[in-house]
């Protein structure tokens, strides 16, 4: 954070360096990340050089074991799986969103606060409420089910509950609201003379969507993905209510050595480490991306 | 649903909190597994004895022991499974129990004396039994269904659920090697090893907390749950639903009350154990989550269909074995469940 703050300090020239009373406004933010966000990763840190203890909880110590039994091969295949769940809802995400935060964003202003309120009102029920809900609506009696019988476009109702199928979706109905806010913000920025300067020197929709209002939309995607890939990668709940918990994501993994029969919090801190640690590299990627992105001329 | 249910009963267990009672009240910390303890058990309890009770729940026994390890929170009483309370008296984490203040501790059944766990319930108080068997939607499937080997068969693939807890899988998988739930080895877990690879591809649903939910729904036809689970079907569907012990052996868990060290009020919470252990209160318990009640005194207040209920009442009343504690092993459990899961997913 202090990172970005510097450098687009240093972009804006001429602008001066925070005074007092900015670090003092600042020092809240400061403590909160200090106390939630810093400490608690030092603690994992700190466990997952250490040894088990006997009823669970940790021996101080340093030791690489739990590093050693992350490398066993099955949790890379479940790393990967978990990774590949997240890039598709993310995708899914994307594909679904993108339309709907452009159409949001162009819209009249008062239709446009009713649009993003249409939004936001999922977030009013809790996550597992309607998560559970499908339950209701992909269950083999359930009313999805009912409707295709019904409407005799199905005879047999169709298996769609517990499938990876039904994971996804879950993940991409908790996460699209994540997507479509960022795109929103940065269609909303988008200066509408710039597309018309585009279609007026010749350009085709098409080329004028991707030559200009794709790249200058380019950080909102960024930051949905980033939004909706960090958490999606993590997010076990879903898997076990709509996935039947068939197969682990690395979130369950990382579950069972807290709450599991192995009481293994060394190891379940060795593989939240690792998972840190990707994050990090997935975010200062996705950054690195858009800074050069916007550092390249518009014409290149 | 327990986890939902659990966390409403924890909203609402703070919710009473601020609202009834002057602080300078007695109050009761107890720690119990989600949908376990009825809500009228513990208002009645209060009304006599003028002591809160604050019902905070969790949803496996080793999340139990992650909170109550952390030292962050302080109860008075716990309600662990027989292999924790194995645990945590190995670790002298558990006050030993005054008989003297429980007179009622007469009506326990013999038959929860002299268990391995806690053979003189010097520790630990049996609050509940239950068994895990197999439930079978007898609608669905007209084959007579009686051991595990009969539940994963291939054409029964995508139909089965099971409780997502790799101990108990695991046993399973001793049970038809002729072996019992203390048979968890090193050398017995490359065994099991091949019979997980053959029955978890079959498996639909893994759930422990509400396994009856996907068999009510209609997603599955068979599967290993709780006993209480299978009850509450028999209950709700009566004629749709049977349940059985599996014939090559199961095995019974006990869920009991313990004080942990460093309990607040270990008073109140002996008088908690004998209020529970009252007849016509476990009769309440039993009402609500028709597990086997070890109170013999409440049995005899059960109504005749819940005494006939073979899931809550086994016929034949049989003599079952408990899991026991396997320490550092557990590492070796979860990884071959991993190992299993991740091979057979879709």
């Amino acid at each position: 954070m202090l990172d970005e703050a510097t450098s687009s300090g240093a972009a804006g020239a001429g602008q001066r360096p925070p005074g007092r009373a900015a670090w003092l406004l600042l020092a809240p933010v400061i403590a909160w990340t200090a106390a939630f966000v810093v400490a608690p990763a030092a603690i994992m840190l700190a466990y997952s050089f250490a040894k088990r203890g006997t009823l669970g909880g940790v021996v101080l110590g340093f030791t690489l074991e739990s590093y050693a039994a992350a490398l066993d091969p099955v949790y890379l295949q479940i790393a990967v799986r978990s990774i590949a769940y997240a890039a598709l809802t993310t995708g899914l995400c994307l594909c679904a969103g993108y339309p709907v935060a452009y159409v949001i964003g162009r819209a009249a202003p008062q239709r446009r606060n009713l649009l993003l309120m249409a939004v936001m009102v999922p977030f009013w029920t809790s996550f597992l409420i309607r998560t559970y809900a499908w339950v209701t609506i992909l269950k083999s009696e359930g009313v999805l089910n009912s409707l295709l019988v019904q409407l005799h476009l199905i005879a047999e109702p169709l298996e769609m509950l517990y499938t990876p199928g039904a994971v996804v979706l879950g993940l991409v109905y908790t996460f699209l609201p994540f997507m479509i806010l960022p795109i929103y913000a940065s269609v909303e920025k988008l200066d509408g003379s710039l597309v018309e300067a585009a279609l007026d020197l010749g350009a085709g929709p098409l080329r004028v969507f991707w030559r200009v209002i794709l790249p200058l939309t380019g950080p909102g995607i960024g930051a949905g993905v980033l939004l909706v890939f960090v958490p999606s990668l993590g997010l076990y709940a879903v898997n076990d209510i709509l996935g039947g918990g068939r197969v682990d994501m690395i979130g369950n993994v990382i579950e069972n050595q807290f709450k599991g029969n192995a009481r293994n919090w060394p190891f379940g801190a060795a593989l939240g480490t690792l998972l840190l640690v990707g994050f990090a590299a997935v975010y200062g990627f996705v950054n690195q991306r858009q800074r050069a992105a916007s550092a390249r001329p518009l014409r290149a | 649903m327990k986890r939902l249910s659990s966390r409403l009963l924890v909203t609402l267990a703070t919710l009473l909190s601020l609202g009834s009672a002057p602080a300078s009240a007695e109050e009761l910390d107890l720690f119990a597994w989600s949908e376990y303890v009825p809500q009228p058990v513990l208002d009645a309890f209060t009304r006599e004895t003028g002591i809160r009770v604050n019902y905070e729940s969790y949803a496996s026994n080793e999340e139990m022991l992650a909170k109550l390890l952390s030292g962050t929170a302080s109860y008075d009483l716990i309600q662990p499974s027989e292999y924790t309370v194995e645990a945590l008296v190995k670790e002298g984490l558990l006050l030993p129990l005054d008989h003297a203040q429980l007179p009622n501790l007469k009506n326990v059944g013999a038959e929860y004396w002299g268990l391995p766990h806690d053979p003189k319930l010097a520790y630990s108080v049996p609050y509940m039994q239950g068994t895990v068997g197999i439930v079978v939607n007898v609608q669905k499937i007209a084959e007579p269904i009686s051991g595990y080997a009969d539940v994963f068969q291939t054409k029964y693939a995508r139909r089965i659920v099971v409780v997502d807890d790799a101990l108990e899988i695991v046993t399973f998988a001793l049970a038809t090697l002729g072996l019992g739930p203390d048979a968890v080895t090193k050398e017995n877990l490359e065994k099991v090893r091949p019979i997980l690879a053959r029955w978890l591809p079959l498996v639909r649903v893994y759930d422990s907390d509400s396994p009856k939910t996907p068999l009510l729904n209609g997603d599955v036809d068979l599967g290993i749950v709780w006993s209480g689970e299978a009850a509450r079907l028999m209950q709700e569907q009566p004629g749709r639903f049977a349940y059985v012990l599996p014939r090559e052996g199961a095995h019974m868990f006990i869920d009991s009350l313990s004080i942990p060290k460093g309990a607040d009020d270990a008073r109140a919470a002996h008088r908690f154990i004998d209020y529970v252990l009252r007849p016509e209160v476990g009769r309440m318990i039993s009402a609500e989550f028709p597990y086997t009640n070890p109170n013999l005194e409440a049995r005899k207040l059960l109504g005749d269909a819940e005494r006939a209920n073979p899931a809550s009442y086994p016929p034949g009343n049989p003599k079952l074995a408990t899991l026991r504690d396997i320490g550092a092993l557990a590492i070796e459990v979860d990884k071959l469940f991993t190992d299993s899961k991740a091979a057979s997913g879709p």
